[in-house]
């Protein structure tokens, strides 16, 4: 069966460098899934998750905050602002994360760059409390986690 | 016994200094493989994100955004100076200041005006006993962790150079090779080339990272559409090409210093060595003048 190469980097490191089968990934315009053959694409990301499936099964799943994929033949990129996988976010302290930036949102009211700022911090923690609340409801197993 | 004296002062002092470069190459080293890392891991974004606007630069038209304006005539220029906060560190910040004037008198020729952009107070510093127009100075970190703090200066390039007071930015910095060899390098940031040259993304001489190689008629479907791709991503590009600068910079610059505190610990090695001879010879013929003294008064006393 054939494959995609798939790369999810962001400016800190390369998360993952794997052949998978398919991928699926909120776009700025919606959910798609991404299987070999897919036309190229280059398209925006919304704040959200990323499921990496192997024969059917999923089997990965990232939350990442934004940034740009483009699909070639047989290869999948994404260029992302931030990545995390679910096994490494600590749910409590995302959910911590994303109140206090919602506090700070409520008293700074004024500055434009500040809020535009502090309502893509929400938009990243609240993404990252679901990946992380998605990751333990489904039990994905946990074979592929470690780090390449 | 007063020059063995001296000389054991020397060597004391010496000593000293050789204890504090040892240290200094220490820690240089710790700090430049933690900024090695960093700059290896930001290659791979910064490649793979420069070959995507290499293929959406051959697909659409890319005068739809002011990033990619090129004007005739450059009438302005800013450079971006990323230097070091601290000394010690040989010709590093020299060698850069050089290397910009050397191209500052190449654009001249053509009567460019030049502003400059500080970051790092050493390049500062070097640049204005130079007599370059500084009309910028950011504080850098010593340790940059994310291109947060790199905002304000991309912003002010951005306006800028779409307000059209800058017809071009360049980005003067320290290209990391290896440990022993840095090389200072001029980079181009605005406008991104539209004649797509390859090299503009990539450091001067590394082949990048990863090639992905598609042919010139491939389509592409663009969500939601270039302009948006454009503006979320364009802005994203320039933030990363200025980061990764910065940390080859870093990393250039911790070796650079590692480097020069090897070679002081070096010579200090080898100046203890000298004045340890020296100061052998100096109490042996101390000594042996004594006994010749002694023997002398002992053999008049006999006669």
């Amino acid at each position: 069966m054939k494959k995609l190469s798939l790369k999810i980097v962001t400016p800190e490191r390369i998360l993952l460098d794997e052949e998978v089968q398919q991928v699926s990934l909120a776009t700025a315009q919606g959910q798609i899934t991404v299987l070999p053959g897919h036309t190229n694409l280059i398209a925006k990301l919304a704040p959200g998750e990323v499921m990496i499936k192997q024969a059917g099964v999923a089997e990965n799943l990232i939350a990442i905050s934004g940034g740009l994929v483009e699909v070639l033949p047989g290869l999948v990129i994404v260029l992302a602002d931030t990545a995390e996988r679910a096994v490494e976010i600590d749910e409590a302290r995302a959910e911590a994360a994303r109140q206090r930036a919602e506090e700070l949102r409520h008293e700074k009211l004024a500055d434009a760059e500040e809020f535009a700022r502090l309502t893509a911090m929400i938009e990243k923690e609240m993404t990252r409390v679901r990946v992380a609340r998605k990751y333990k409801q489904m039990g994905i197993r946990s074979g592929h986690i470690d780090n390449k | 016994m007063q020059a063995t004296r001296d000389i054991k002062r020397r060597i004391k002092s010496i000593q000293s200094t050789h204890k504090i470069t040892r240290a200094m190459e220490m820690v240089s080293a710790a700090k430049m493989r933690k900024a090695v890392n960093r700059v290896m891991s930001t290659r791979a974004y910064a490649d793979l994100t420069w070959q995507t606007v290499l293929h959406l630069a051959r697909k659409v038209d890319t005068r739809q955004h002011p990033f990619f304006r090129e004007t005739e005539v450059v009438k302005k220029i800013a450079i971006i100076i990323i230097s070091t906060n601290r000394g010690l560190c040989g010709g590093f910040n020299t060698q850069l200041i050089s290397k910009v004037r050397r191209a500052m008198t190449v654009h001249e020729q053509t009567l460019a005006m030049t502003d400059f952009i500080s970051l790092g107070s050493k390049g500062r510093n070097e640049a204005r006993r130079r007599g370059l127009n500084i009309v910028a100075d950011f504080i850098k970190d010593d340790i940059t962790v994310d291109s947060l703090v790199l905002r304000p200066v991309v912003k002010m390039i951005t306006e800028g150079f779409v307000s059209g007071q800058y017809d071009r930015v360049l980005v003067a910095y320290t290209d990391f090779e290896s440990t022993l060899s840095q090389k200072p390098h001029l980079k181009q940031l605005l406008p991104f080339a539209a004649n797509i040259d390859e090299r503009l993304g990539h450091i001067a001489h590394r082949e990048p990272l990863d090639t992905v190689r598609i042919e010139e008629q491939v389509d592409f479907i663009l969500e939601p559409s270039v302009r948006e791709v454009f503006d979320s991503f364009l802005p994203r590009l320039l933030e990363v090409q200025l980061l990764q600068s910065v940390l080859e910079s870093e990393a250039s610059e911790h070796s650079a210093r590692m480097m020069t505190m090897r070679n002081a610990s070096e010579s200090a090695s080898e100046m203890m060595e000298e004045l340890t001879l020296i100061y052998n010879q100096a109490r042996q013929a101390g000594i042996t003048a004594e006994i010749a003294e002694i023997s002398a008064g002992a053999a008049a006393m006999a006669d």
